[in-house]
């Protein structure tokens, strides 16, 4: 043996060494995509997919993230998305199909499709089981139904009928909040499931068409009914509900008859919703609407989230080219950036 | 009307039209003019119709008779090239007429977009009657089958003061032609190709000097399912049967007077196929009756031509092809036309008309609803020399339901030498809202108002015996344009916002050599389209910047050869411009051969010869190669 395969046999021992105590001091990156956000962006109406936008902590936008990644499209109108556990699932509505990729790098897992979804609308998850809420055909009143997945493998294991047109929906308590806002007609409950049983244990009248969903730090859930537009001939006004998940009593606030708000989102214990093109701040606790919007924050929004003292807002702009996403300053209502998606994005997703 | 029909020169014309033709003194015999017209009605190919004599012309083709037109391009397609077409209208005038179309998939919604206006600015009309929907005010090309027809008239450019609303980027008619000549024919068209697709149309004609009866009846079926290339997936839910029944009677009455009455009958029943992101199951049936009965009465100076019709259509679409629910609206049209032609002198003479329409609608989307419109037009036609015409026109409009506006238009035709001519015309145009506009539920807007157009155009073209050859430039501008705007996420309305204008360029080049046996045919043409959103400065999606066409024939005795080769540029398919279709290039062969005294013909071709990927309308595939045999038969 040579010195100078010692000295190589060394070098590689020294250099191996150092990657291994390099590897155990740094928390090596789990993907492109785990920090930041997404916007899920529903796409083009008839014709085409929706695309998924990642915003990085740095600020760095990568618009089509997962096609980059896997190289195919996501499928027409990805209508919403959802982080629980190591995976994100994409809700595509018109494709009739759930897809599982990692949250992290985006790679796609698998694709749940069948039977058991059809026209799906949302997704929630708690305890390796994921809910979509599905419209059925929606000229069909009465083939709406919540989907239950099994996470760990992916696979469909019940249906449970539910009243016309689910879609937002919330877990609290073990049960399942279904939002009933009637999908091509207007309805006006929230259905109550018990996870136990997967059963409907209670359906509640709120106001007409229920849009939104959330919960406060007291476990109060509140559901925002924008009411009957006027187009429908049958207009009525727009209602915040509060359930009480204890005794599932229903208190309201009403809004005036030609007002339909939209788009709940909860942060700090303070509630937010966009109402005739302005946005609105009511503390949880307030007994009464508020009188006057945040000011500085204006326009006809396609979603709405607030988070870090951010609000979040998308913008479809015409709905036939893409839309923006623009965060405000939530306490000065001040404009802080405008940042490009794709078509009509839908939702914002925090990693 | 055979293959080989009268090929009419100005060397066989009756010498009081060739003096009519080239500015002659002696006035014609309007009587002895309607025999020899409808004796040898039959243009044969391109570039003849100049060689017709003015006011035959004006019988035949009413307000789309180049006379009217003189400082416009109309293009004349006649029995001889549509006789031998076993092809939807749209996919016809695709291969022949360099016109761009929206293709929603093989055989689906089929929409045109001339000179980079939408699809309602084009006017359809069926014997000089507007057929566009009322309820969304345009016309699916894939649901008329071309060989129903004897003729096509395309004329291009802003025509609304000659034929009404709508006729903004052009119009196109689609007629039955009569003749009272002794005959008596059978024809019988059989077709089978790729993807299961049976075509088939039989024809029967009786006539003589005093009475014509036509009937045809055409049914077309496919199974559509071709492989979307490069997937695993094929074009589902994409079958199709079409059938249609069309019938033109005729009464000579005396020479001075004929009656017709045309009636055609329309079923297409599609499924809506897949897209390559989102399966169908879905349906759409659409139902057309149209009856017309016509009564010309030709004088020694003038022409009087009334028309009444009734025209009803129907859709009936199912979300889920398997449930019996469906959204069904129609719509009913009563449409009368008098138009009256007076004849100064040769050089002089004034065209006038009224039309008058009551419409009404309903279904799952409209409440019964009831419209009235009446309109007036003249036009005032004047040689002042030899090689100078010129026409002056305007129409006003009243309608129950909204203002008409009044337009005017002028056009000019200069021959500076004897094959040379420079064309030029102005006229505003207008587009008034349909029923789905004004009354869909939700979102209808009953307040709309008409939209507006004015355009130009000037050209110069050229022709001799073999040769010719067309340059177009025009502009274009609209304003108060209709478009479904969100007022809501999921509330829209129609709204007069749009402001769109544009400019372009045609040009075309026409030659043919016929040498013994041999004949040589060539065409081709191309356009340059900018369409402008005038509110963000971008191009219109799916109009493209380049389109071309051409067809190269041959023809040796009883042996046919086409090569037919097709350009569509890329088209933007957000409004931002910022994602597009790909350009794409589409080569078609065809090959015939004619046995038994040329009464049988059996044809071949290859679609998509190069089997070339590529979609009309985003993440809809179009068929690769496909292949379709052909038989004709003729019994005389």
């Amino acid at each position: 043996m040579n010195l100078l395969k010692i000295t190589a046999s060394l070098f590689t021992f020294l250099l191996f060494f150092a990657s291994c105590s390099e590897d155990d001091q740094l928390d090596l990156p789990k993907g492109n995509y785990e920090k930041g956000y997404f916007i899920s962006n529903e796409g083009p109406f008839n014709n085409g997919s929706g695309t998924i936008t990642h915003v990085g902590e740095d600020g760095v936008v990568s618009q089509n993230i997962y096609k980059t990644v896997n190289n195919e499209d996501l499928g027409n109108i990805v209508q919403f998305m959802a982080l629980e556990g190591e995976n994100v699932y994409i809700v595509v509505n018109n494709s009739h199909k759930i897809i599982v990729a990692n949250r992290f790098t985006m790679k796609k897992i698998t694709t749940i499709s069948g039977n058991g979804i059809n026209n799906p609308r949302y997704f929630v998850a708690e305890n390796d089981r994921g809910y979509v809420s599905n419209w059925g055909d929606p000229l069909n009143p009465n083939d709406d139904f919540i989907t239950i997945i099994n996470l760990r493998t992916n696979e469909i294991i019940d249906t449970v009928s539910v009243g016309e047109g689910p879609e937002d929906m919330l877990i609290i308590n073990n049960n399942l909040y279904v939002n009933l806002q009637g999908g091509w007609n207007q309805n006006n409950k929230v259905e109550i499931i018990e996870l136990q049983f997967n059963t409907v244990s209670k359906t509640l009248i709120v106001g007409d068409v229920p849009n939104s969903i959330v919960a406060d730090n007291k476990g109060d859930v509140w559901v925002l009914c924008g009411g009957k537009p006027n187009w429908t001939g049958f207009e009525s006004n727009g209602k915040l509900a509060k359930i009480s998940t204890s005794n599932h009593i229903v208190e309201f606030l009403d809004f005036d008859l030609h007002e339909h708000p939209e788009y709940l989102s909860i942060y700090l214990d303070n509630l937010y919703y966009n109402l005739n093109g302005k946005v609105y701040e009511m503390a949880a606790q307030s007994s009464s609407l508020p009188n006057s919007p945040i000011e500085g924050i204006n326009g006809f929004f396609y979603s709405l989230k607030a988070n870090n003292g951010i609000l979040y807002a998308t913008d479809a702009k015409d709905f036939q080219s893409e839309g923006a996403l623009n965060l405000y300053n939530l306490s000065s209502g001040a404009l802080l950036e405008t940042i490009e998606t794709g078509i009509l994005p839908g939702a914002v997703i925090f990693q | 009307m055979g293959r080989q029909s009268s090929r009419r020169k100005p060397g066989n014309l009756p010498i009081f039209l060739i003096l009519n033709i080239f500015g002659g003194k002696m006035f014609f015999d309007m009587r002895k003019l309607v025999l020899i017209l409808f004796l040898s009605v039959s243009i044969a190919g391109f570039s003849q119709y100049d060689s017709l004599n003015k006011l035959d012309e004006i019988v035949l083709y009413g307000n789309f008779s180049p006379e009217f037109n003189t400082g416009y391009t109309v293009e004349i397609i006649t029995d001889t090239i549509i006789n031998n077409e076993i092809n939807s209208l749209g996919n016809f005038l695709q291969k022949n007429a360099n016109l761009y179309f929206k293709q929603n998939g093989n055989g689906m919604v089929s929409s045109i977009s001339l000179r980079g206006t939408s699809a309602s600015h084009t006017g359809v009309f069926w014997n000089g009657i507007p057929v566009n929907s009322s309820l969304n005010g345009q016309t699916d090309f894939n649901t008329l089958p071309i060989n129903s027809f004897d003729g096509i008239e395309i004329r291009k450019g802003g025509g609304s003061v000659l034929f009404g609303s709508g006729s903004i980027g052009g119009a196109i008619n689609l007629s039955d032609k009569v003749l009272f000549q002794q005959k008596a024919k059978a024809m019988i068209l059989l077709g089978g190709g790729s993807f299961k697709t049976f075509k088939s149309n039989i024809q029967g004609i009786v006539s003589n000097e005093k009475y014509f009866v036509k009937i045809s009846l055409n049914a077309i079926s496919s199974e559509n399912d071709y492989p979307f290339k490069d997937t695993n997936l094929i074009n589902e839910n994409g079958q199709f049967k079409n059938y249609g029944i069309h019938s033109t009677l005729g009464w000579n009455f005396d020479d001075k007077n004929h009656i017709v009455l045309h009636t055609s009958f329309m079923n297409t029943d599609r499924n809506t196929s897949r897209t390559l992101t989102a399966a169908s199951n879905s349906k759409l049936i659409n139902k057309n009756n149209r009856f017309l009965f016509t009564w010309k009465n030709i004088g020694t100076q003038y022409i009087s031509d009334l028309r009444l019709a009734y025209l009803s259509e129907e859709y009936n679409y199912y979300f889920d092809k398997d449930l019996l629910n469906s959204s069904q609206n129609r719509s009913q049209n009563l449409f009368s036309k008098y138009s009256f032609n007076y004849f100064f002198n040769k050089n002089i003479s004034l065209n006038t008309g009224v039309d008058y329409t009551y419409s009404i609608g309903q279904g799952s989307n409209i409440s019964n609803i009831s419209q009235n419109d009446i309109e007036v037009y003249a036009l005032l036609h004047h040689r002042v020399f030899s090689n100078l015409v010129y026409n002056v026109s305007a129409r006003k409009g009243f309608s129950s339901n909204f203002e008409i506006p009044f337009i005017y238009a002028a056009d000019l035709n200069f021959k500076i030498i004897n094959n040379f001519k420079v064309k030029a015309n102005y006229s505003t145009n207008y587009r008034t809202p349909t029923f789905n506009d004004l009354y869909w539920e939700p979102g209808g807007n009953p307040d709309l108002k008409s939209e507006k157009n004015s355009s130009a155009e000037i050209g110069v073209d050229f022709q001799n015996k073999n040769a010719k050859f067309d340059l177009t430039t025009f502009w274009i501008k609209s304003d108060n344009l209709i478009q479904w705007v969100p007022v809501t996420a999921d509330f829209w309305q129609p709204k007069n916002v749009q402001k769109t204008s544009g400019y372009g360029l045609e040009f075309s080049i026409k030659y043919k050599k016929i040498i013994d046996d041999h004949n040589f045919q060539f065409q081709a043409q191309y356009a340059y389209t900018v369409s402008n959103d005038d509110s963000i400065d971008k191009q219109l999606i799916y109009v493209p910047y380049n389109k071309a066409n051409s067809n190269v024939s041959y023809n040796y005795k009883r042996t046919y050869f086409n090569y037919n080769l097709q350009y569509t540029g890329k088209v933007f398919t957000t409004s931002s411009n910022s994602q597009s279709i790909e350009d794409y290039w589409l080569s078609n062969v065809e090959i015939s051969q004619n046995f038994l005294k040329n009464d049988l013909k059996i044809g071949f071709r290859i679609n998509n010869l190069f089997d070339e990927n590529y979609q009309s309308v985003a993440y809809r595939p179009m068929p690769g190669r496909n292949f379709e045999l052909n038989i004709n038969y003729k019994i005389d």
